[in-house]
């Protein structure tokens, strides 16, 4: 049902847009990121086709705009760690801009996937799934016995899977 | 639609996944769980992300990606150390790929698995490490010392207007450079040595005064105490920095531990091949082709069960 929920948008468009843009203004400092976000989260909240059941719309829109600010500081940084690391390999340089595009894409989802995990099981999962260490090594590394570092990944794997899409 | 699989699903999926990767799974495992994946499309479904999500893991450079996931928060004041000399070398581009004058921006060197880097040192000597590899770089007016933490290293060194020793330090003892090309390599309490030009004295950390003078063509290894007899270097012993390795009648189980060396995760060798042999020059830098290869020269086959798990076994 296309047509409501645009009208429904519409409203919630013009009524809060402004209001919107001057929340995330006061806390980006930056007129332009600003705009860009706030369109962001009405786009957002046209994808999840509840507008009419908004009953707080401002209350909800900071909130979407709030995880949207996260979101692009957590890839930021990511960015600027990544660009880091690939400065002290000068070998890496020679992957492509695409390339680099792609796998900067990768670890901020891998990096949203593993946010709601413990340290320790992180650490576990990064070691096992990225470096490819066996779990006795791993297990070793760590402290820990190879039943610990197993429940681990399962723990990681399953968190994972719970947000990998079909 | 059929339902998305539930928690206790996935959670299962993920269960399997962890077993099957902890050694070589029976055969008895690999029908249970091909039972399992039967067994309805709920399985199959959570199988499927398992999959997803190795491919969107196995996508990333281990080497790059670890050191950025790991360290996103601490790592902020060497992220502005190193962008900042980004920026620096952003107008003369990265021609200078393959020496970079390290000493002023990193204390320590690392490679990962399957990667090598190459560094002048501000003496005008040459460093290269070879894959997962970690050198911490201690130069003062006294001496010129390298710490070899891990791994395998090239040097070549320059002669020094100060007249400072040149050492290479390893868990098991030193190596002092007489004007030379050499290469030392440390694991597990094993230090190695190959000297390609002029020579090297060796000294057992524990064993300071037993002192061996190594010439060019030689190899040796030693521990903390003892110095094996001297032998002559493999031929292809620096093949490496050019991205080679050399081997003339290699053991398989041999030759598959030295490309575990190169490659992340675990690549396993049945026992019945494991005394088969082989000869040739293969390119370090794609180790799937060797492997891929390998079926070719040799009666086995190569099984990958993920990007990580890979099992070789007679044909």
């Amino acid at each position: 049902m296309p047509a409501p929920d645009h009208a429904a948008l519409h409203a919630l468009y013009s009524e809060h847009n402004g209001w919107l843009k001057n929340w995330l203004r006061a806390r980006l400092g930056n007129a332009s990121d600003a705009a860009d976000l706030a369109q962001d989260t009405f786009i957002r909240v046209l994808s999840a086709r509840n507008v009419e059941s908004i009953r707080e719309p401002r209350s909800y829109l900071g909130a979407i705009a709030h995880a949207l600010m996260v979101d692009k500081f957590r890839r930021k940084a990511l960015e600027q760690a990544y660009l880091a690391e690939l400065a002290s390999r000068p070998e890496r340089m020679a992957d492509s801009p695409e390339t680099r595009l792609l796998i900067l894409e990768t670890l901020v989802a891998v990096d949203t996937l593993l946010d709601g995990l413990g340290e320790r099981t992180r650490q576990i999962f990064l070691a096992v799934q990225l470096e490819g260490l066996s779990y006795v090594a791993t297990a070793e590394r760590l402290g820990v016995s190879v039943t610990t570092v197993k429940k681990h990944l399962i723990r990681a794997m399953t968190h994972c899977l719970l947000l990998t899409d079909d | 639609m059929a339902q998305p699989p539930d928690y206790r699903t996935l959670e299962a999926a993920a269960t399997w996944f962890v077993q099957l990767n902890a050694g070589k799974p029976s055969d008895a495992q690999l029908q249970a769980w091909q039972d399992w994946l039967g067994k309805s499309q709920a399985h199959a479904q959570a199988w499927a992300r398992v999959e997803k999500l190795q491919r969107q893991l196995g996508s990333l450079p281990a080497d790059v990606a670890l050191p950025t996931l790991a360290g996103v928060r601490a790592r902020r004041r060497a992220v502005l150390k190193t962008l900042a000399m980004l920026l620096a070398v952003g107008a003369s581009g990265w021609a200078v790929r393959e020496s970079n004058p390290a000493q002023a921006l990193m204390a320590e060197l690392r490679t990962g698995k399957g990667q090598r880097h190459k560094v002048m040192l501000s003496d005008g000597s040459q460093l290269e490490l070879n894959t997962d590899s970690a050198v911490d770089i201690h130069f003062d007016g006294q001496q010129r010392q390298l710490r070899l933490y891990r791994g395998e290293i090239m040097v070549q060194t320059a002669s020094d207007p100060a007249a400072r020793p040149f050492l290479v330090q390893t868990a098991e003892g030193s190596v002092r450079a007489l004007g030379t090309r050499f290469s030392v390599h440390s694991e597990d309490g094993v230090s190695r040595v190959s000297v390609l030009q002029h020579a090297v004295e060796i000294r057992p950390v524990d064993q300071p005064r037993l002192m061996l003078r190594l010439d060019a063509g030689q190899a040796v290894r030693f521990d903390h105490r003892h110095i094996a007899p001297a032998s002559a270097a493999a031929p292809g012993a620096g093949a490496w920095t050019q991205g080679m390795l050399t081997v003339i009648e290699w053991r398989l189980a041999d030759f598959i531990s030295e490309l575990r060396r190169y490659r992340p995760g675990m690549v396993r060798c049945a026992e019945g091949i494991a005394d088969l042999r082989l000869s040739g020059a293969f390119r370090i830098d794609d180790t799937d082709t060797i492997l891929e290869n390998l079926a070719a020269s040799l009666p086995v086959k190569v099984k990958y069960l993920t990007r990580y798990w890979v099992s070789i076994e007679p044909a």
